[in-house]
């Protein structure tokens, strides 16, 4: 009798084989896990591989790799949470592991778990890696990064160091909860980073640039090298030749991009639902209120092809999508994990996300950006008589509470009259999450996602984007001079 | 009685991956096995809410072979995978560009009192007899959210509430012969309160404690100290942007001199994006700051006999009233540049105190560093912010309070410094006494003068 080929029978027993299990063998953890009254366990286990390449000084002089492998255990009684990780997947030890996050239900009797009915949920391909970062031999990736650094010193002569990093993981998750869902999940991630020293009549100024996306090693070409290189040597002119405002609260225009990090810290953050479920977030209690201009729509995505932030399934096994945070001008959703969906009575919507098997899983983003808006970004920077205009970020914080955020401007310009004036640096900009957003007064058409390698901190790392198109926002507080 | 948690089993493990190593072609080799334990309990609003035990064992191995140097790193620890991973990091190594400035730190500049790992007496015996019912007992005992009360003023939304320890227990080994260990326990608690005004305006405080020995941890305070923290923020109120005097609270002064200890490093020197490449022996700061690395005092966090390459450290002066002393120089940049080498990093930096505000032999306290500046801005938080490396140039994000007449009169809220590393460390006022114990930087409280504030 001829068979039909399972390409998902295969990819589950090539999981099942990384981690030496098999499925009866997730079935007696998650009973072990729930013997103590759980009301539902999962179980992560991760199996990374991690490569890094440094040139320093015209040579690519240091690089190696790295092995992370374990199973995270989960536990929950209602909100509460019950974890611990094995970094061996010998039965005895994954078996310790469960009992000790068993822990948190309390009961001290064991209970018996009747059998679960195993599914396998498809898996969507938002990756679509095509060359494996672990087939590839370093040696291959020593030339890109030599071009690079050529490329820069070609195009800028002030140039006189250059730090050029390439680093690239792929990690095999295998996922199964108590509901007896299995997942599996390859996901490849590269990330370029390059740094550059300029000195100008004996002043110096740096600026770094990357690249990261959850893709193979196909990502590595000389198109990249050359937009690396074209984006670190850029606007070095006007960075010799800035200063900083006079500080104080004025408009802010926010370049398409990376001004995305204002949605991260000033809105998103606030819009995670454990924060609301604790009664922290400035935004607790506001679900379907009207929250800013109607022309804003404000959206997390784990969806976007290629995406740093994207997933396939999150850290919970629940399939990556879209989620709609702000819609038209109101409040829609927040993010989810399971604990928190489960308690505002809605379903997961994908954010449960953790750093490593080491951590349990929590809402944390993954690309957060605005959507268009019906505006000329010309026309926006026309209709601010004083204030600044900023495009390039690092260092976000906010206070969950308060609401209170701010990031930190590595470049931008003054405007006067409606034009772009002198160049600005190295200031910080102060606002409050809700109000920011309220004075959003008008949204550009020309939405740019940023894929430079940001990572969040939320108490444990994770990889996310960001992006917005031109926002003019009516008043912050910028750092500046005082002034006389 | 225990000395920490890696056996002999694992030493002989670290040595089977030297042997690998020099057996299948590395000239030198440094092996660094780490394992550590984190035990955790929170509590929200005064209820159990996550239990977490961590385990960890790695190995990190630094190769030189053949003039180049690759790193490596796996927690799989199986005897029958050691060969092969050592061979596939051999081949990696080999594939990398020739840098003999690479090599193993010279063996008399390593330290050789390390043997144990509990020579500095950071290791608590009683970690070994703690259970989870112990440690329950422990978090419920600080766990202060039942006690809290409503008052007309504020509601209190939430606490979070954790206790937890852990113990670090590394064991380096290079193939120059050096053999060193490091043991270190820790018990932490911290709160984060969240309380609302009449209005509904949310203001949340945060406080933890730390230390070395179980009985040395202050438990009862820590709920309390973060409600107290909460409600003092209530009520903000926006000040002119301005100069201002700026006495910033020993809690999060750290924050201000981390770029200069970053701008100390060698490695940012050689790559010309440190603001104080060329200040050694010179005096760049005022002559109120002085930093010295009391790295070897005896069971204090931070201490230790040896840095990341098995260096011996020492109690040395790092800026000498206003003068730097020592930039951190690692073997590595030692070759490459010619500077004489030091260690690769601070272990536990100490900034001394004024003596210009003592009086009577007394710590000089937060109080009379306000008292000295009469008025100005109390910081007691930073929000964000980033300082540029290459010039020093920084921008901060503050959190804090106005004071006038050397006493707090509101919180201020949505501010923001800037100025100039350089600058900012030569209108240093005075340094406090008050560094908090539990912290491995001892930095104190801190005044300066006339700092850009904008609002």
């Amino acid at each position: 009798m001829a068979t039909r080929f399972d390409s998902t029978q295969m990819t589950e027993n090539r999981f099942t084989d990384i981690f030496n299990v098999t499925v009866p063998d997730l079935e007696r953890l998650v009973a072990a896990a729930l013997s103590r009254g759980g009301d539902y366990s999962d179980l992560y286990f991760e199996y990374s591989s991690y490569g890094e390449l440094l040139l320093r000084d015209g040579a690519v002089t240091s690089g190696g790799f790295h092995v992370d492998y374990g199973v995270g255990i989960r536990v929950l009684k209602g909100e509460k949470t019950g974890y611990a990780y094995s970094e061996s997947t010998a039965m005895k030890d994954m078996l310790a592991a469960a009992q000790t996050a068993a822990i948190i239900a309390g009961s001290c009797t064991a209970k018996e778990v009747p059998p679960v009915r195993v599914s396998r949920p498809a898996s969507p391909d938002f990756y679509g890696m095509k060359e494996s970062w672990n087939n590839v031999p370093a040696s291959r990736f020593l030339p890109f990064l030599k071009d690079l650094e050529n490329r820069i010193y070609s195009k800028d002569q002030r140039v006189v160091k250059v730090l050029a990093r390439l680093s690239y993981s792929e990690s095999e998750i295998m996922m199964f909860n108590s509901y007896g869902e299995l997942t599996c999940d390859s996901r490849p991630m590269g990330n370029v980073s390059v740094s550059v020293i300029m000195n100008e009549n004996g002043n110096t100024e740096n600026k770094s640039v990357s690249r990261s996306f959850r893709m193979g090693a196909e990502m590595i070409s000389g198109e990249l090298a050359d937009e690396l290189a074209s984006e670190a040597v850029s606007g070095m002119d006007e960075r010799f030749r800035a200063g900083r405002p006079e500080g104080g609260i004025m408009p802010v225009v926010m370049g398409a991009g990376a001004s995305g990090i204002l949605l991260h810290e000033a809105m998103g953050h606030a819009f995670e639902a454990d924060f609301n479920r604790k009664g922290q977030s400035v935004f607790s209690d506001r679900m379907g209120q009207k929250i800013c201009n109607e022309s804003i729509s404000i959206v997390d995505d784990g969806t976007l092809y290629g995406n740093r932030g994207s997933c396939n399934f999150d850290d919970e096994g629940i399939p990556g999508q879209k989620t709609y945070m702000v819609r038209n001008g109101i409040l829609a959703s927040y993010l989810h994990d399971r604990i928190s969906a489960k308690w505002f009575g809605t379903s997961p919507t994908g954010n449960g996300r953790r750093e490593s098997f080491r951590f349990n899983p929590i809402p944390r983003m993954r690309s957060t950006y605005m959507e268009n808006g019906p505006e000329d970004p010309k026309d926006i920077i026309a209709s601010v008589q004083k204030g600044i205009y900023v495009d390039e970020f690092s260092n976000g914080q906010v206070k969950i509470g308060e609401g209170d955020f701010t990031f930190y401007v590595k470049s931008g310009f003054l405007i006067e009259n409606g034009r772009l004036g002198d160049p600005i640096k190295d200031i910080n900009i102060i606002g409050n999450g809700p109000k920011a957003l309220s004075d959003i007064i008008a949204v550009g058409n020309d939405l740019k996602i940023d894929n430079g390698i940001w990572t969040c901190g939320k108490g444990q790392s994770a990889p996310v984007t960001c992006g917005i198109p031109t926002v003019l926002v009516r008043s912050l507080t910028v750092g500046g001079s005082a002034g006389e | 009685m225990n000395s920490g948690i890696i056996s002999e089993e694992d030493k002989r493990k670290a040595g089977l991956f030297m042997a690998s190593a020099l057996e299948q072609g590395a000239d030198m080799a440094r092996i660094s096995l780490s394992k550590s334990i984190l035990d955790s309990f929170s509590f929200l609003n005064g209820e159990l809410d996550k239990v977490s035990h961590s385990a960890d064992c790695s190995v990190f191995i630094h190769l030189f072979v053949e003039g180049r140097y690759g790193t490596f790193s796996t927690n799989r620890l199986e005897e029958s995978s050691i060969g092969d991973f050592i061979g596939r990091a051999i081949e990696t190594t080999r594939m990398l560009a020739e840098d003999r400035c690479r090599t193993l730190a010279d063996i008399s500049r390593t330290a050789a009192n390390a043997r144990t790992g509990t020579e500095l007496g950071l290791c608590d015996e009683s970690y070994f007899s703690l259970d989870s019912s112990d440690r329950l007992r422990k978090a419920m005992s600080g766990c202060g959210f039942n006690k809290m009360k409503n008052t007309d003023s504020y509601k209190v939304i939430s606490e979070e509430f954790e206790y937890s320890d852990s113990i670090d227990d590394n064991y380096l080994i290079d193939s120059n012969g050096f053999e060193g260990r490091h043991v270190e326990t820790s018990f932490a608690v911290c709160s984060e309160t969240t309380v609302s005004d009449s209005g509904g305006l949310k203001y949340s405080g945060y406080w933890w404690d730390s230390s070395p020995f179980l009985n040395n941890l202050d438990i009862s305070d820590c709920s309390e100290t973060s409600l107290r923290r909460a409600a003092a923020c209530m009520n903000p109120q926006k000040r002119r942007s301005g100069k201002y005097n700026m006495v910033v609270d020993c809690s999060v002064s750290s924050r201000l001199i981390a770029p200069v200890i970053t701008a100390l490093g060698a490695g940012n020197i050689q790559q010309k994006n440190s603001f104080l490449s060329e200040s050694l022996g010179r005096k760049v700061f005022s002559e109120k700051l002085t930093v010295t690395d009391r790295a070897t005092d005896f069971g204090k966090p931070g201490s230790r006999l040896f840095d990341t390459e098995g260096v011996a450290t020492s109690e040395r002066k790092v800026i000498e009233k206003g003068t730097v002393r020592m930039f951190f120089v690692n073997t590595y940049m030692s070759n490459k540049t010619g500077m004489a080498p030091t260690v690769e990093g601070i272990s536990r930096p100490v900034v001394e105190e004024s003596q210009n505000l003592k009086s009577d032999g007394k710590r000089v306290s937060l109080r009379d560093l306000m008292r000295h500046c009469r008025n100005g801005i109390l910081v007691t938080g930073f929000n964000g912010g980033n300082c540029n490396s290459s010039t020093g140039n920084f921008s901060y994000g503050i959190e804090g309070f106005a004071f006038r007449d050397g006493k707090i009169t509101h919180p201020v809220k949505e501010m923001v410094i800037t100025g100039n590393m350089l600058e900012l460390w030569n209108s240093l006022e005075a340094a406090g006494g008050d560094a908090r114990s539990c912290t491995r930087w001892q930095i104190p409280s801190l005044a300066f003068r006339n700092v850009d504030f904008s609002a």
